[in-house]
């Protein structure tokens, strides 16, 4: 059963090691980080993190973020007699994992998280079927489960964006964002994974997850942190919290 | 610096360059578009007028190039031979002896400037075309083999990762030095160049400049293009027209790590920097020296 659920991108930027001096996009970090403390409130016993990868597979639930893939790491770590940067988290002695999972884990070791952990890449070219089998799946049984769902909207929005500027963009993140702020699942599934591909919207296999997770659960009361594209990558921050569970919430 | 096969003598156009010969490439632009220049030269007579300049100011090598790297309005094949082509010849009827570069991706057009007296094909995006080599290899001419990941021509990088950037430019450029080999590009007149900022974040393109005596190492002689990009402009938050230290900065370092060509638009300038590390290095004496000595 899922107790909560969060969306989250995955800018390697949200690595504050990754930028530098200057911080950058703080904003987009506290927002994730007060989405992964909202995921968290209803004490699950497992958070299961879903994102794009080039395979659908399950990973090791210690796997961590190659923050070294990026480059900062290896910087701090060619420095470490004299570092100029804060030095990288070690995760060398721990498995990889790809990149938008891997963000999913460096934002709950962020938020403090220390238990279990269920892991998985999706690939882009999962279908539907698939996608929301996988969300099934992960609310199946009576495992109290936090979804962490990893994926960004469309990174074509503009000339300046990591893949230029393509008319469809625009109207393709903002049904995602309406279908996302009225709980719309059906819409989030409805979503077509060819022209996700070609606007570069990598989260459109992990929101379907995610829809598959959630569907049949009424009430869901949702909360978007951040919605936004300051690089021209669409970027969004919610969570979804199914009704039943709001109660507890309250207590606290 | 790094030990490794010995740097060999360099063959362009008609030239033969010893490895201590640093030597410096011109850009000019014949697009309305590029990031730099933003279409200074895309009329042909203010192209020819910069092609005067940067020879007066001491360029080895020109590198005429027809399509943006930045994604922007599609260039097909037709008219980036528009473009930069009949240039080609223009140039080469002016100075018969200058080595003319030019930045393309495409065999064809590679075919049809070598026809107009181009030398050196500038391969930016890393082998996108294999008969590239083929046309080098036909017309005697030489090829600059770079790394540009898995990028498609005319695209950003987007959360590019490398287990070790260094061994996967090694890795991508040393294969497209053995494939030109191969079709029967003379070796002598093969390049190999990180290509700083195309597959790749500002990190990356940071570690490789940082790594370059590894590229040096193979004996293959070094191109790096550095002018005035984005790493440069991230690293010390300048936007391009207020980059120039930070690109002279690096070509300092590269040409002490051992680079021999050095892709850039402001010609004299970088000419200082690398007199002053041939100096420094011991390979070329001061212009004039009398302190402390009459």
């Amino acid at each position: 059963m899922i107790t909560s659920a969060a969306l989250c991108p995955w800018p390697p930027l949200l690595v504050r090691e990754l930028t530098g001096a200057d911080p950058v996009l703080p904003e987009l970090r506290a927002a994730c980080a007060e989405a992964v403390t909202t995921l968290l409130r209803d004490d699950p016993e497992v958070v299961a993190v879903v994102g794009p990868g080039t395979a659908t597979v399950s990973w090791p639930g210690d796997g961590r973020l190659n923050i070294a893939a990026f480059g900062a790491g290896t910087t701090a770590a060619r420095t470490a007699e004299r570092p100029v940067l804060p030095p990288a988290p070690r995760t060398a002695e721990r498995p990889g994992l790809p990149p938008a999972p891997g963000i999913g884990a460096y934002l709950l070791d962020q938020a403090g998280y220390h238990g279990e952990r269920l892991i998985w890449s999706v690939s882009a070219d999962e279908p539907v079927a698939g996608c929301r089998k996988l969300g099934a799946e992960l609310a199946g049984g009576s495992t109290r489960t936090a979804l962490l769902t990893i994926g960004d909207g469309s990174a074509r929005r503009g000339p300046r964006a990591p893949g230029h500027f393509d008319e469809r963009a625009g109207a393709f993140d903002a049904e995602v964002e309406r279908a996302l702020r009225a709980s719309d699942l059906t819409t989030l599934l409805d979503l077509d994974p060819a022209l996700a591909r070609e606007l570069m919207a990598t989260g459109r296999p992990a929101w379907q997850v995610l829809a598959g997770a959630l569907e049949g659960m009424a009430g869901l009361a949702v909360e978007v942190q951040y919605a936004g594209d300051p690089f021209g990558v669409a970027y969004l921050v919610a969570t979804l919290r199914p009704s039943i569970f709001r109660g507890s919430a309250t207590r606290e | 610096m790094t030990t490794g096969t010995a740097q060999q003598v360099l063959r362009l156009g008609r030239h033969a360059f010893i490895p201590d010969r640093r030597l410096v490439m011109g850009i000019v632009n014949r697009t309305p578009d590029s990031f730099y220049d933003r279409g200074a030269t895309w009329d042909t007579g203010a192209a020819m007028a910069r092609v005067h300049a940067v020879v007066a100011e001491g360029a080895d090598i020109l590198d005429i190039g027809g399509v943006a790297a930045a994604p922007g309005t599609p260039v097909d094949v037709a008219e980036e031979i528009r473009r930069s082509v009949p240039f080609v010849a223009a140039v080469r009827a002016a100075y018969p002896d200058l080595v003319i570069s030019v930045d393309t991706w495409r065999h064809e057009v590679g075919r049809e400037a070598c026809r107009a007296g181009a030398d050196l094909l500038n391969d930016t995006w890393g082998g996108q075309d294999q008969r590239l080599a083929e046309v080098a290899a036909e017309f005697g001419a030489g090829l600059i083999c770079a790394h540009a990941g898995d990028q498609a021509p005319r695209t950003r990088p987007f959360r590019v990762a490398y287990d070790d950037v260094m061994a996967d430019v090694l890795d991508r450029t040393l294969a497209q030095a053995a494939r030109a080999t191969a079709a029967g590009v003379e070796p002598d007149r093969i390049l190999i160049d990180p290509a700083h900022d195309f597959g790749k974040n500002t990190w990356q393109s940071l570690e490789v400049t940082r790594r370059l005596g590894e590229m040096v190492a193979t004996g293959w002689p070094v191109l790096v293009s550095l002018s005035n990009k984005d790493f440069i402009g991230e690293t010390l938050n300048a936007p391009p027209d207020r980059r120039l230290t930070g690109t002279l900065a690096t070509t300092a370092i590269c040409a002490w790590l051992g680079a021999r060509v050095f892709r850039v638009h402001q010609v004299r300038e970088t000419r200082e920097v690398l007199a002053m590390v041939s100096a420094i290095q011991g390979e070329q004496p001061p212009a004039r020296t009398v302190r402390g000595l009459a």
